[in-house]
């Protein structure tokens, strides 16, 4: 039987706004995946949890207008580990469509803005997953 | 208007026959509660009310037209917009916009680490949260500079934190007007504090648990009102506009408001004080959402509701005390990024419903604010959206215009059951303290997160742009972008501040502090020492985390 997909949840910062992240972490389950929502975590803690957890996926929100600045910490924290490519990084939150390049020139592979229905982020992980494991 | 009931049910069968012959449409015929809708509504759905015991006269019990005698007819509500970013004076430059466009209340929204009381040094990153989602008040100097020149003596201000910051930002406050010449006893206000927002709205980082979370809300309230501090200020406000955010129903909103006022008011009689001495100054602050008469009959049972809790269990003497005082907000959870110009729409619709429904003031949203924080052209088309319904709809002429429509008198009786059965649940969870400790509240939550997103997806719920008459092509609009330099300015604000204050006497007030933490005293007054002599927000309430412990959130995904 084919392991399932494991995504890690994590809010970065101070940013409580919690509807999201969890309504995303339902979706997953539902579509088949097993998640792990951390809460706040510090970025240390984050990608320590990431590692022992073994997970595929990284997925964070920002609601506070501060993604940006999360977004690089967050990738700072997995490189600085060496791991940034061990996992498929995932950002939700309330952000500008002008935002979504940036952040993925910032190294997040999968920018989802207000809206985006949950059955877009399981495709995306689905197949991003698929070519990676492809590309092995 | 006389009515022969047999004669009316007659006819009624006939109609319904009749009706029924013709197709409907596909669609739910419920109310976002809930409540099936009937294609009709006739004095056959009303025949049990008694006009003076359920609906009365306004400014007279069971309150439900109104809390005053003449309601918009002796002044039309507080335009009031929540408001702030980037720097103080980047706000103050706001406020002083919206003050010319119209606006006849400021409310604060503070940044996340002014909402949480933290200091933007105390670990690194955090700085990144500085002036983002609102206006950074970190000590008396930010606070200085955000009421500058504004005229605060006779302007009410609203300050939206949590309760682990209330009594910091609410003194800070009232140390600013007393250098202004301005006495705390004559200030008017608010101090949102709210409990359920801190716990079941936005889960808060590095908080106390919620009992001594209480404890800091209703220290707050005593100092205020009790000990008649700032007898005019209103010390609370339960804001059930943040739990309805996250995606709850109108019934399980009001149900959540009046449980968290009990938790209150329990609180503060077990301290040995008079319910007369106090419930007159609490407030709320409801949400305008998407089921336009399900909505104001809301505010209609809400009114009534508190009237009946107080009369039923506490019994106040002061009449004023059973009055339902309610800010709006439209309902941000309500806009989309997707075709955000139909955001006015909503807006303006939502609202109608809040005025309507009698609201003492109103914050409408812009239209950009499921995108980012509000541009100065959105702020200005919201408060304008005010403006319009007060000078030109007519609709603010006559004191509760729906009272007696058949639909929403039927629909106001039948919520004010549905959120009494809901708050006798809460109660039987063990209250608000003990519901948010169990985490039976943040399950209630989470199953609302989950439902919205299941009737979203299945297009049971439809949004406009979203799930139906999707644009493929969109020019977004441009996004409001905050000052970069934020940080960098207050944290030299900070750095400064340390260097020039009295560090011996903020220390020795410290100590104070925790003497009083672990004795159980009332924070209040040490901590207004302590903000007049220039302690931040965070070295105060890390006093608070050092006694009590950090709470550890039982929350499951």
């Amino acid at each position: 039987m084919d392991r399932k997909i494991r995504v890690l949840l994590f809010k970065p910062g101070l940013d409580g706004h919690w509807r999201g992240i969890i309504t995303v972490s339902k979706a997953l389950s539902e579509a088949g995946m097993e998640t792990i929502f951390a809460g706040f975590k510090n970025l240390e803690g984050m990608v320590e949890t990431a590692l022992q957890e073994d997970v595929d996926v990284i997925g964070f929100s920002v609601h506070s207008g501060a993604h940006l600045e999360w977004a690089r910490a967050v990738v700072e924290a997995l490189e600085k580990e060496g791991c940034r490519d061990d996992f498929l990084l995932l950002i939700g939150g309330v952000f500008p469509q002008e935002d979504h390049q940036p952040l993925k020139e910032i190294g997040i592979d999968g920018v989802f803005g207000p809206g985006t229905p949950t059955s877009a982020i399981v495709e995306f992980i689905h197949s991003e997953l698929a070519s990676r494991s492809h590309k092995k | 208007m006389r009515e022969n009931y047999q004669k009316l049910e007659e006819e009624y069968s006939r109609w319904k026959g009749e009706s029924q012959q013709w197709p409907e449409r596909d669609g739910i015929f419920r109310t976002d509660s809930g409540i099936p809708i009937n294609q009709l509504y006739t004095p056959l759905d009303v025949k049990d009310l008694d006009y003076l015991e359920d609906i009365g006269f306004p400014g007279f019990p069971p309150y439900t037209r109104g809390i005053y005698p003449n309601m918009y007819r002796g002044k039309f509500w507080t335009i009031r917009m929540f408001s702030g970013f980037g720097t103080p004076e980047e706000t103050n430059q706001r406020w002083r916009l919206l003050y010319e466009e119209g606006e006849t209340g400021f409310s604060a929204a503070a940044d996340n680490l002014t909402t949480l009381a933290l200091d933007p040094d105390m670990f690194p990153g955090i700085e990144a949260e500085v002036g983002k989602e609102g206006v950074p008040i970190y000590s008396i100097r930010g606070m200085e500079a955000l009421v500058e020149g504004l005229p605060i003596d006779r302007i009410s201000v609203a300050l939206v934190v949590t309760p682990m910051a209330g009594p910091a930002i609410t003194t800070t406050y009232f140390n600013v007007a007393r250098k202004r010449g301005i006495a705390k006893e004559t200030l008017i206000g608010t101090t949102q504090g709210d409990l359920l927002t801190t716990c079941c709205a936005i889960i808060p980082w590095g908080a106390v648990d919620p009992q001594h979370m209480l404890k800091l809300a209703c220290d707050l309230i005593e100092y205020c009102i009790p000990m008649k501090e700032a007898p005019r200020w209103n010390p609370v406000n339960f804001t059930t506009y943040n739990y309805r955010e996250g995606g709850i129903d109108a019934v399980q909103e009001i149900a959540m408001g009046l449980a968290n006022a009990v938790a209150h008011i329990d609180e503060l009689l077990s301290r040995g004080w008079k319910i007369d001495d106090f419930v007159h100054r609490l407030a709320f602050h409801l949400s305008a959402h998407r089921d336009f008469f399900e909505e104001i009959a809301k505010y209609r049972a809400a009114r009534k509701l508190w009237y009946r809790l107080l009369r039923e269990r506490y019994r106040p003497e002061n009449p004023r005390a059973y009055q339902f005082r309610f800010h709006v907000q439209t309902a941000g959870s309500s806009l989309t990024a997707q075709q955000p110009m139909l955001n006015i729409i909503r807006t303006a619709y939502q609202a109608l419903e809040a005025v309507l429904g009698g609201c003492q003031s109103l914050h409408t949203n812009s239209y950009d604010e499921a995108i980012c924080l509000p541009s100065e052209e959105a702020v200005t088309l919201a408060v304008r959206t005010q403006e319009i319904l007060q000078e030109e709809t007519g609709v603010a002429n006559v004191i509760d215009p729906l009272a007696g429509s058949y639909y929403v008198e039927a629909l106001t009786k039948e919520l004010e059951e549905r959120i009494w059965d809901y708050f006798l649940k809460i109660e039987e969870a063990g209250g608000v303290a003990e519901a948010l400790s169990s985490g039976w509240l943040f399950g209630q939550m989470a199953e609302a997160f989950h439902k919205r997103r299941r009737d979203q997806e299945s297009g049971a719920e439809k949004v406009v742009g979203v799930n139906c008459y999707v644009k493929e092509e969109e020019e977004p609009p441009p996004a409001f972008r905050i000052n970069p330099r934020a940080a960098e300015i207050e944290l030299e604000r900070l750095e400064k501040l340390r260097r020039e204050r009295d560090n011996a006497r903020v220390r020795s007030l410290l100590d104070e502090l925790r003497r009083v933490c672990e004795q159980n005293q009332n924070v209040l007054p040490v901590v207004s020492q302590l903000t007049a002599a220039g302690a931040t927000l965070g070295e105060i309430t890390d006093v608070y985390r050092e006694i009590w412990g950090l709470w550890d959130l039982p929350i499951v995904a």
